[in-house]
């Protein structure tokens, strides 16, 4: 098992922060994430803390690295460049905190990445009377995130296929044997660390452009509030997918049929 | 707004998700948690949503991550 922590402040206020957090996608760092949809949400009754489940789609691949130590046929064949992701939060707003997790859903054999973050509020003497009111645009006050990331490859250790149905057990008994017989030809847990490793490496590049991503979301937030916020979601859309929806990617400029015209 | 994974729920998900982001931003983060006046966009815009995540098999896959996910928290609370 391998971890990965980071701690960050930014120039926001706690609300604002949370906002942009469901408002993060899309932005101009997020071209690879398709979709995103809310599974569930709710009030506690008690604590009155915000539950919510997303699910979002993003365009993703194992890595070459991985990959190349994989069995033939293995990683390659199911590799759709899609993966799916689970995030869940919770906001404390009296408290001035919140919680997430993220996890991929697939792959989960080959390796785990489970990403953890806390976002808490720093209060000041001066920013104590400001919580009144939602304060989006106070400068004064920040709001801390600490994320950590732990990576888990239990590859070669029999639970690999264990997400296979039922129905699947004869295709699950024929992939056995020659798989046993790769890994008892390498070392298990060399492996492991190995792909442990790439993950770590990866990580750091996402982490740093989910940052910058909630900048841009939060700046936008700031000077244009939700509405700005939805102005920019609509240009990234578009210069990440083009006017003609997600599945045709439009490079040239001017070529810009926008479905939007209406609005201009 | 994000796109929705069902191209057919996108509408519907719109008017929730802006629904939402009000009230979350002008209620819930001012301390007025108790009201729901979102509730019924979220219902319609879930029962489109469950509909496709069923047809596509990814009901089942949520299911199985949820339970291996508080599998993996109780292992990591006996650890500690």
């Amino acid at each position: 098992m391998k971890f990965f922590e980071n701690k960050f402040t930014y120039d926001y206020s706690f609300p604002a922060v949370s906002l942009a957090y469901f408002l993060r996608y899309p932005n101009p760092y997020s071209r690879h994430v398709l979709t995103t949809d809310v599974i569930d949400r709710y009030v506690d009754p008690n604590t009155h803390r915000l539950h919510t489940t997303r699910l979002h789609l993003k365009k993703s691949k194992v890595p070459s690295g991985i990959l190349k130590l994989l069995p033939k046929g293995m990683g390659g064949s199911d590799n759709s460049g899609q993966s799916y992701i689970l995030e869940t939060t919770i906001v404390d707003p009296t408290e001035g905190w919140m919680e997430t997790e993220s996890r991929n859903m697939e792959w989960t054999g080959i390796l785990s990445v489970v990403e953890k973050q806390h976002y808490q509020r720093i209060l000041t003497d001066e920013n104590i009377q400001a919580l009144d009111g939602l304060s989006i645009d106070q400068k004064s006050e920040q709001t801390t995130v600490r994320t950590t990331v732990t990576f888990r490859s239990r590859l070669g250790q029999g639970k690999f296929l264990s997400r296979k149905k039922a129905g699947f057990d004869n295709a699950e008994a024929e992939e056995e044997e020659p798989k046993r017989g790769f890994f008892s030809s390498l070392s298990t847990a060399g492996i492991q660390r190995t792909i442990e490793l790439i993950g770590v490496k990866r990580t750091r590049d996402a982490v740093l452009k989910s940052k910058q991503g909630m900048n841009v979301v939060l700046e936008r937030l700031r000077s244009g509030g939700i509405v700005g916020v939805l102005e920019g979601m609509r240009e990234d859309r578009e210069a990440a997918f083009g006017p003609e929806g997600p599945w045709k990617r439009v490079w040239l400029q001017g070529n810009g049929r926008s479905i939007e015209d209406d609005d201009k | 707004m994000a796109a929705s994974i069902a191209p057919e729920c996108n509408e519907i998900k719109e008017r929730y998700d802006t629904c939402f982001l009000k009230w979350y931003s002008e209620k819930y983060l001012r301390g007025n948690t108790t009201s729901n006046e979102c509730e019924e966009l979220f219902t319609k815009y879930k029962k489109c949503l469950n509909k496709v995540l069923k047809e596509r098999g990814i009901d089942t896959m949520l299911e199985d991550a949820r339970k291996s996910s508080s599998e993996t928290d109780s292992e990591f609370l006996r650890k500690s």
